[in-house]
């Protein structure tokens, strides 16, 4: 199979991981135990990559979300030095946000099964390291140099917002 | 059911829990963190739709990573306008910030 | 026609000089100070040369007109205007009063306006002016007319209203504006209708189809363009402007307000010639109109004690005279009588700035008297006006009042003959009556103005001398002999319909010449009588009939009429519209919107919490709906 070998097992595993850890994030109380179970939940769908033969997502997944994002989220939950959320956890709003949230499930599983989208090309689509990255300076450069951008906006933004007030040089 | 299949409703999962983090819950770190939840699972739709459809030619996996990156950043500016707000008002509940209130 | 190349350099600089004038002067003229006349004054009378040149061409193809097509303005649709150019015989005529005194009227300004804070802007709207009325009379279409026609009424306003800082000033400006917009709405509807009737504004064009123009439709051409013309030319009922453009500078009243400018409805009568011609419905009103007018003015005239608005309300008197004319029949008479008529009026309009200047700006002629000796040149020059203003044989007015009065009499209009001889008999009683009151008997000035009375400079003076001339001499040489005189040939031309009485010495053209000159100088000797040797008659024939006094010296109330019916009723109207309407219906009906929109948003102000997670619970629920739909949609 192009998208590698299905192994019900592992995804499985992989998929109750995954729904745990991001239900984790989402109901626990202590918003250091929502941290860490963000990073497995960023770990879990790292293995997904991985299960789906995508090397190069699933280690930018490590580097970026599980080393760089998570660090930073534990930064500025230590800079705001609220640890637990004391009161209400969730908002009034929650007793529809819930039906929503289910709503949408259901609406997007029916699309899914209706949807007859098994159609495979004969061509092994498992593209190498090298050949995405000829494919990222060549045809897709532009976006590239736009993202760019955009993090040194980011970048920018960050400091202004982060500086204290009147501190000024 | 075809494998495919599998791999998505896994992805609209994590999305829908995603969602329901950010609608729900009053601390904004952890509205962030669900939203990156949910950019998660976009991401896995688009890497196992580019991984087992013709014709994509790698875009649905350097799509993701552009996601990721940008992730990243907005990660970063959410997190600086967090703690711009805890410096005026010591707090990171999201309720209490209603001053554009009409 | 293949025109000569000559001629059209000619036409256009004599449109195109003055225009330069204006700009130079307006621009660097305040550099130049004392200076500013150089250049404006130069330059007009470069034109008034070509201006001559023009006229002699005319003069030697009198059968064949200069036309010329000079450049496209407006092409829209079917419809065509141009810069055309057009010098007739009648243009001829018109170019030689325009450019003559235009350019005498220059010079004399020279001294009049010497020290006079405004004294470029005034050259520069001189020039401005002459620019606009070459326009108008050598335009070749209705159109062009028309540019010159507002272009000469605009320098009316600007001049009039040149002193802005005297309020009765730029109000007199402001009514003569305003009163001229009636009259040139009319003009403005006559050209539609033109246009809409024949398909072109191009003179040659209109007046080829003007036999095929049905009678109504005619009849109303020729009201709505005479409408335009009695506005212009200060006719009854919309004369009241001219007598309050005498607020304006001395030479502007001599140049715009008796010479040129007022003649300008006159000239576009006999220019429409082909036209009125064709309509007896449309003479007779042009006829009753200029009759009315004549002596209408000059019963007023007889009573005012400003010499420039006795001077001014002869000037209406005589436009009166020009449309009785041209009503009648007497086309002929009617421009002969404008050409003579510009020399001795403009001259009379300059001497009585002289007299003013003299008279250190005093303008009420009870406070002058004795000036013959004082003021030599002027007195001369303005006795050679009035005498030729009363029409005394041999001087210009003669010729051509008489031709009038006599054409009018040939036609079979025996009433206009009557009035007109009474109204010759008012005008020669009150331009006496001014020459009496200002240059005989003693002086009732102060002693202060007294010993301060002085001719005016040569620069005044040469020009006065100068138009004294042809205000004598000119009718004699283009109007002798009566009916077959130098005139009649060169203007049949344009009246080409028009046949010439013969004119019998010892007939009934010889006794209505001794009628009226008999009469005019009757008046001479009754003005003598009452305000040289009885001055105290004037006084008790006022107290015994005081209405009638009393009506002339209030202008037989115009002004208060005119007060009352539009000028009262519209600003009670705009009141009514302002209070009544606008506050509460129009800033209601607004009010109103806005405050249904504020009470709207009101209702509305709750959804914005100005809380996040409420905005992304909308985002979320809204993206769902939109899948929803469009699965639904399509069939999913």
């Amino acid at each position: 199979m192009p998208g590698g070998d299905f192994h019900p097992f592992f995804f499985v595993v992989i998929a109750a991981w995954i729904l745990v850890c991001g239900l984790g994030v989402v109901l626990f109380r202590n918003i250091i135990y929502s941290a860490v179970s963000m990073v497995f939940c960023f770990l879990g769908v790292a293995f997904a990559y991985a299960l789906l033969n995508a090397e190069l997502v699933a280690i930018v997944q490590i580097l970026i979300y599980v080393g760089a994002t998570s660090v930073v989220i534990l930064f500025a939950i230590m800079l705001t030095e609220v640890q637990q959320s004391y009161g209400q956890l969730f908002h009034r709003q929650a007793i529809f946000a819930a039906p929503l949230a289910v709503a949408a499930a259901v609406v997007m599983t029916v699309m899914v099964v209706s949807t007859e989208l098994v159609d495979v090309g004969d061509t092994s689509l498992n593209l190498s390291v090298h050949a995405l990255s000829s494919l990222l300076f060549n045809r897709y450069v532009f976006p590239f140099e736009l993202v760019s951008l955009v993090l040194l906006a980011a970048m920018i933004g960050a400091i202004v917002l982060a500086r204290r007030q009147g501190e000024k040089r | 059911m075809s494998p495919l299949d599998w791999w998505l409703l896994l992805a609209m999962l994590l999305f829908c829990i995603g969602a329901f983090g950010v609608l729900a819950r009053r601390n904004t770190i952890v509205v962030i963190m669900s939203l990156e939840l949910m950019l998660n699972a976009v991401n896995i739709a688009l890497v196992a739709i580019a991984q087992f459809r013709a014709g994509s030619q790698g875009a649905g996996v350097l799509f993701s990573l552009f996601v990721i990156t940008l992730a990243a950043a907005e990660v970063t500016v959410g997190l600086g306008i967090v703690i711009a707000n805890y410096r005026a008002k010591r707090t990171v509940e999201n309720d209490h910030f209603d001053e554009m209130k009409g | 026609m293949e025109a000569a190349d000559s001629m059209k350099i000619a036409v256009i600089l004599i449109v195109l000089l003055p225009l330069v004038g204006f700009i130079t002067t307006l621009l660097f003229g305040k550099r130049m100070g004392g200076k500013a006349h150089i250049v404006p004054v130069a330059l007009v009378t470069v034109t008034a040369a070509l201006a001559v040149y023009a006229f002699g061409w005319v003069f030697q193809h009198q059968e064949e007109p200069f036309v010329w097509d000079a450049f496209s303005w407006i092409v829209a649709g079917r419809y065509h205007a141009s810069w055309g150019f057009q010098v007739d015989t009648l243009t001829g005529i018109m170019l030689l009063v325009v450019g003559i005194i235009g350019m005498l009227t220059h010079y004399y300004s020279i001294g009049y306006m010497r020290g006079d804070g405004g004294y470029y802007r005034f050259f520069a709207y001189l020039n401005l002016f002459m620019f606009a009325m070459y326009m108008l009379i050598l335009a070749d279409n209705f159109l062009l007319l028309f540019l010159g026609w507002e272009g000469v009424g605009l320098c009316s306003y600007l001049l009039i209203g040149f002193w802005f800082d005297r309020k009765s000033a730029s109000q007199a400006g402001k009514k003569a504006f305003l009163v001229n917009r009636v009259g040139d709405f009319g003009f403005t509807l006559g050209m539609f209708l033109v246009l809409v009737t024949t398909g072109t504004l191009q003179f040659a064009g209109v007046f080829d189809k003007a036999e095929t123009i049905g009678a109504g439709t005619l009849l109303w051409i020729c009201l709505l363009l005479f409408t335009g013309a009695v506005g212009k030319s200060a006719q009854f009922p919309l004369h009241v402007w001219l007598p309050d453009a005498m607020e304006g500078p001395t030479p502007v009243s001599a140049l715009i307000h008796a010479a040129t400018m007022v003649n300008a409805g006159v000239y576009m009568v006999a220019r429409a010639y082909p036209l009125f011609a064709q309509s007896e419905t449309a003479m007779l009103v042009v006829m009753v109109v200029g009759t009315f007018t004549a002596i209408f003015a000059a019963c007023i005239a007889i009573t005012q004690n400003d010499i420039k608005k006795v001077i001014a309300y002869s000037t209406i008197s005589s436009l009166g005279f020009m449309f009785m004319a041209l009503g009648a029949g007497a086309w002929v008479a009617g421009i002969f009588y404008l050409f003579v008529h510009g020399f001795f009026k403009g001259l009379l309009f300059l001497c009585s700035g002289s007299v003013i200047h003299a008279m250190g700006g005093e303008q009420d002629m009870r406070k002058m008297g004795g000036l013959r000796t004082r003021i030599p040149v002027t007195f001369w020059t303005m006795l050679i006006a009035a005498v030729a203003l009363v029409g005394i044989f041999p001087l210009s007015g003669f010729w051509a009042k008489d031709e009038i009065l006599g054409g009018a009499f040939a036609h079979g209009y025996y009433v206009v003959w009557l009035v007109g001889i009474v109204t010759a008999f008012l005008t020669a009683v009150f331009a006496f009556r001014m020459m009496f009151m200002t240059f005989w008997g003693e002086s009732r000035a102060d002693a202060e103005v007294q010993a301060h009375i002085h001719e005016s400079p040569k620069v005044m003076t040469v020009p006065l001398v100068l138009l004294a001339i042809p205000a004598a001499a000119v009718g004699a040489v283009v109007g002798w002999p009566p009916e077959a005189g130098w005139i009649h040939r060169f203007l049949d031309p344009v009246f080409f319909a028009v046949e010439h009485e013969e004119f019998e010495w010892l007939g009934t053209g010889g006794a209505l010449m001794a009628v009226s000159l008999a009469v005019a100088l009757l008046g001479v000797y009754l003005a003598y009588v009452l305000y040289l040797r009885r001055r105290e008659l004037p006084e008790r024939l006022a107290a015994r009939v005081p209405w009638a006094y009393e009506a002339s010296l209030r202008k037989m109330y115009m002004d208060d009429i005119y007060e009352v019916v539009p000028v009262r009723s519209t600003i009670a109207f705009s009141r009514f519209l302002w209070t009544g309407f606008d506050v509460h219906v129009i800033d209601g009906a607004v009010n109103g919107i806005a405050r249904l929109w504020g009470w709207f948003g009101d209702r509305l102000r709750p959804l914005q919490t100005g809380r996040v997670h409420n905005y992304a619970f909308g985002i979320l629920a809204g993206a769902l709906a939109l899948v929803v739909i469009v699965g639904w949609v399509w069939g999913i």
